[in-house]
């Protein structure tokens, strides 16, 4: 019954790891870095949307392991590798504020406290001056090295990054085939009757809390050091580390396993190009066109772009009498099988 | 039903293969844009400015200056014999800072970058240039970290968060305690600053550069430029009774500041901006005739002794050509100067902009104060810190941010007079 | 005392521009059932068209009500008819992100047309002080209170005195059973989408006399007026009004007893303890749609 096709993963990951032979070109590469940091933190958002819960916090993750890093690397000397795991450990147990809303709480409530608890830990890290230097940031040393992770080259940064994303991938599908990931679909569907077969649902959902929250932790520790500068306005975005992640899963399908990958794939490099395009000709426009493309994909496609991509494939082959994808893809579609 | 089998299935491949080759044609669109970099004919330079985002306004008004200063120099001829070509970047954010010097640096092979207006944001930007062994020129940013992290091949052109400390305990040492009858040791002075990378990076200094001048009576509160409402910190300081409130702000903050200042009747003694919002035009247009007697403490503004700022004139009537307005703050008119000085630069090297031949003429080079459009010189420290570049105090009268201290530069003397109408 | 009283007065003043923002939003969140990212950004519209109104026609701001209430009422419905209708069935998170993406059109749109210079509106009689008793409050910034009140009674009046109201609040309660029982639901929508925006465009117009417009300034609002819809109860008005002054005075008392870099937290802090201790809201809305969340 449960197939998992080797080749859709084989071919893929083997593409994913020969591409710095091909593209040598650096700035590809800091693109590709950034894709796969994208990818990263998206299907670690995505963990929480098995369980059909929208979170808009994971800035706040993604900022405790950055600062996690930083701190303990420039203030105490610890090395960063060490430092990620500290960001783990620190994003998780950041994450345990969010619990008891999250087990109380449903729907746009629950979302609702989880931006504004992102917001309490930008205006925190800026009022902290004496533990993160507040707005001016912190700025990690040059010294190169893989003990470090800092070196010149991008090809490191690449390897390094797609070694995290892909045990990302891997755990999101683990999660997704373990019964954890089944009683979290099942409560997507329908919480208090999965409650009344006797599954402990809170569990469920503190359990997709932690890992979700350790492992954005992880890759804003990465980041921290692939930026070199560390800044709360920037690591506790909502924009860039709470809305994107989440736009880049309901673009891609959200509760999917690939949804996020293809979300992330496409979204990051159209932003990059949006930018470089027409950032030169007037202000603003780039952005614009972002906010304008995100209303008509929404709005074309209300179950993301795997969806979509199905509906048209259906169609074409079918002889253009498909169901359309007009079918809502929200939680609601991890029941359906195929 | 078997939920586990989505995804990989053969009609996901088909999804994902179309997916992919979304993602494989915008490859090629971010690709067609790469550049050959400085050649025989043409010079590019890097520029980073902010016209997006939170710190679109200012950052916006930097890059004009330095688009005037391109236009000036291509029209004259170019640099040794080159014309200037910018690979523009807009960095809304730090990440995005990072990101586009990456692209500049890999993808536009630019050697010689410049920017960026916000401390924050330099910082980022000047780390991957430095990184890669290029060079960065600052032009804007006050942050003291930009030149003390020891990068040999970043430079800054403008004055520093502790020229501006300095100059307000210079000013109030020298005009503002005769001028208020008061001896400095009972001075009650408070620094209202915005929480941004700016703010904080003047506010800590600030402590320092007042027990020098033997203030003793000398207070910090924070707040956030995004505020809405001022009034605690209004009240605060009504609380305090301060004669001299030091303000650091960033653009709606400053007005809100004040008319919330002028609402709840807080007489004081003098009022001091410090760049960013109170050297803006609309600060006084929004305020109105409550803006006359404010100083201000900042970059070289227009209205200044003409004297002191050969090429000023050039610089106001080329901006009024292009954008039919006054400039809307000096940002403008120091980058246009930090622009010039670095082509001058360039001109010695004969247009060639290897980052180690243009370090070397970037320490040689030489200018003497009065001598440029801002009135700064240009000489380097060790720490390739521009020596030369000063900062200023205006005072607005009517719609003019005049400047009035120190003298040299000075188009008036200062006024005592109780700011915000009261 | 006087500073405590002076400090009490300011956050009340605060309070009813929050209010002033969150009753729109509160018709729409809780009519419509959407989360509307986008709201902020629609005060600032507001903000902008009344200060175009204001520099290039002279128009005073508190007349161009008439010409930005009408505007913006056929801006909600053109959103709801193009954009959010035909999503009606979509989950709710895709609702959300469609606002989003209108939010940041919204910001960079404003910043495309105006740039990044603030605009401010001069009107010498909103700026006059009223000094009752040592304290003073600006015309301006009384004005926008009293308007919140006048405005929240009204739709108070609306919701439990008129069909209209009796047929949005039966949206509020159960949209299902509505339109099982006939009531033409996607016409209420529009109504709704329509009053909720103008109020958004009403606050713009009252809050540009005392606080200058620029593309982010929207943004500030929209965290904040949900953080007062979810205080004072959904589809409660008048929790909103209570919700919102409760917020403006936690925010002056901490911004100037404790720290003013921290009177935002003291803001999201108490959002946060009543979202966990009373999800329905200090003053109760529907507690029916508090527990299920929204569909």
């Amino acid at each position: 019954m449960k197939k998992l096709s080797l080749p859709w993963i084989i071919i893929p990951t083997t593409v994913a790891l020969l591409l710095p032979l091909f593209l040598r070109d650096q700035y590809f590469l800091h693109i590709s870095v950034l894709i796969l940091i994208y990818t990263g933190v998206t299907v670690a958002w995505n963990i929480m949307s098995f369980g059909g819960v929208l979170s808009l916090g994971h800035a706040a993750f993604f900022g405790i392991g950055a600062y996690t890093v930083s701190i303990l690397y420039v203030d105490y000397g610890v090395n960063p590798w060490l430092g990620i795991l500290a960001a783990i450990i620190f994003a998780a147990v950041g994450s345990l504020v969010l619990a008891i809303p999250l087990l109380r709480l449903r729907g746009p409530f629950f979302t609702l406290a989880t931006l504004a608890y992102v917001e309490v830990l930008r205006l925190l890290a800026i009022w902290a001056v004496p533990v993160t230097n507040g707005s001016v940031g912190i700025t990690t040393p040059p010294t190169q090295g893989l003990a470090y992770i800092s070196f010149e080259s991008r090809q490191p940064y690449y390897y390094i990054a797609l070694a995290f994303t892909l045990a990302a991938i891997a755990i999101s599908i683990w999660i997704y085939r373990s019964k954890l990931g089944y009683h979290l679909r099942a409560v997507a569907t329908d919480e208090d009757a999965v409650r009344a077969l006797g599954v402990r649902t809170n569990r469920v959902k503190l359990g997709s809390l932690l890992i979700s929250a350790g492992m954005t932790g992880a890759f804003g520790a990465f980041a921290a050091l692939y930026f070199f500068v560390i800044e709360p306005d920037t690591q506790f975005s909502a924009t860039l580390y709470s809305i994107q992640p989440a736009l880049n899963g309901i673009i891609g399908g959200m509760g999917t396993i690939a949804g996020p990958i293809v979300g992330a794939i496409i979204m990051t490099p159209l932003g990059e190009w949006l930018r470089v395009t027409f950032s030169g000709a007037s202000q603003g426009v780039n952005f614009m066109i972002y906010g304008a493309v995100l209303i008509i994909i929404v709005r074309l496609m209300p179950g993301g772009l795997v969806e979509g991509f199905r509906a048209i494939a259906r169609k074409t082959r079918r002889g253009g009498k498909g169901r359309g994808g007009k079918r809502s893809a929200d939680a609601k579609t991890t029941k359906e099988g195929e | 039903m078997s939920p586990t089998e989505r995804g990989f299935n053969r009609r996901s491949f088909l999804r994902y293969s179309g997916a992919g080759l979304l993602a494989l044609a915008a490859a090629p669109a971010l690709a067609s844009c790469a550049s050959r970099g400085t050649d025989a004919t043409t010079l590019r330079l890097g520029a980073m400015y902010p016209v997006s985002g939170t710190n679109a306004l200012l950052g916006e008004e930097s890059w004009r200056g330095v688009q005037i200063a391109t236009d000036l120099r291509n029209a004259g001829g170019g640099v040794a014999g080159k014309q200037i070509e910018m690979v523009f970047a807009d960095v809304p954010d730090v990440n995005t800072a990072a990101s586009e010097a990456r692209r500049l640096v890999f993808n536009k092979n630019i050697k010689l970058g410049f920017g960026t207006y916000s401390s924050s944001l330099a910082l980022a930007a000047t780390e991957v240039f430095a990184r890669t062994g290029n060079a960065y020129v600052e032009l804007g940013a006050v942050s003291e970290a930009v030149t003390t992290r020891g990068y040999d091949k970043v430079f800054r052109l403008n004055p520093t968060a502790a020229d501006m400390t300095g100059l307000h305990m210079d000013f109030i040492q020298n005009y503002l305690a005769g001028a208020l009858g008061k001896p400095v040791k009972d001075l009650r002075v408070m620094m209202l600053h915005e929480d941004s990378s700016y703010g904080q990076s003047i506010v800590s200094l600030a402590k320092a550069a007042a027990d020098k001048i033997g203030l003793q009576h000398f207070e910090a509160e924070p707040y956030s430029a995004k505020s809405t409402d001022l009034s605690s910190t209004v009240l605060r300081m009504k609380s305090q009774e301060p004669d001299i409130v030091l303000a650091v702000s960033y653009a709606a903050d400053a007005v809100l500041l004040g008319r919330q200042i002028r609402d709840n009747n807080v007489k004081l003694g003098a009022f001091v901006g410090t760049g960013g919002g109170h050297s803006l035009a609309s600060f006084q247009k929004a305020l109105g005739d409550a803006a006359d007697g404010v100083f201000d403490v900042d970059f070289t503004q227009i209205h200044v002794n003409r004297d002191f700022t050969p090429g000023i004139e050039d610089f106001i009537s080329e901006y009024h050509k292009r954008w039919n307005a006054e400039p809307a703050s000096g940002h403008s008119l120091s980058n246009f100067t930090g622009a010039q000085m670095l082509f001058d630069i360039l001109e010695t090297t004969g247009g060639n902009d290897d980052p180690e031949v243009f370090a070397a003429a970037a320490r040689k080079y030489h200018r003497e104060a009065g001598t440029s459009a801002a009135g700064w010189g240009y000489e380097l420290d060790a720490q390739n810190q521009n020596q030369q570049g000063s900062m200023y105090v205006m005072q607005w009268s009517g719609s003019k941010l005049e400047t009035v201290y120190p003298p040299e530069a000075a188009v008036r003397a200062p006024k005592l007079i109780t700011p915000f109408g009261l | 005392m006087d500073y405590l009283l002076q400090t009490m007065v300011a956050g009340l003043m605060l309070g009813g521009v929050y209010a002033l923002v969150a009753v729109g939003l509160n018709l729409i969140f809780g009519v419509v059932k959407i989360i509307n990212f986008a709201h902020g950004e629609l005060v600032m519209a507001g903000m902008y068209l009344t200060w175009w109104l204001w520099s290039a026609w002279n128009m005073n701001p508190y007349v161009s009500l008439v010409i930005v209430t009408p505007v913006m009422f056929l801006a909600g419905i053109a959103i709801q008819k193009f954009i959010l209708s035909p999503m009606q069935n979509s989950s709710p998170t895709m609702k959300i992100f469609v606002t989003l993406g209108l939010s940041v059109f919204l910001q960079n749109l404003a910043l495309w047309m105006f740039g990044g210079q603030f605009r401010a509106v001069n009107f010498p009689w909103a700026e006059q002080n009223l000094s009752l008793l040592g304290i003073n409050v600006t015309y301006g910034r009384l004005t926008a209170f009293i308007v919140a009140l006048a405005l929240v009674l009204a739709l108070f009046y609306l919701m439990k005195r008129t069909l209209v109201g009796k047929v949005l609040n039966a949206l509020v309660e159960d949209r299902e059973t509505a339109g099982l029982i006939g009531i033409p639901v996607k016409k209420y929508y529009l109504a709704a989408m329509g009053i909720g925006i103008s109020l958004a465009g009403i606050a713009g117009t009252l809050i540009i006399p005392f606080q200058a417009a620029y593309p982010l300034v929207g943004a500030h609002f929209t965290l904040l007026a949900f953080v007062v819809v979810v205080l004072g109860g959904l589809g409660n008005m008048a929790g909103s009004l209570l919700g919102g002054l409760i917020l403006g005075i936690v925010e002056t008392l901490a911004g100037t007893y404790v720290d003013p870099a921290l009177q935002q937290v003291a803001v999201f802090v108490v959002f946060i303890i009543v979202l966990i201790v009373r999800p329905q809201g200090i003053f109760g809305g529907s507690a029916r749609n508090a527990e299920v969340g929204l569909k």
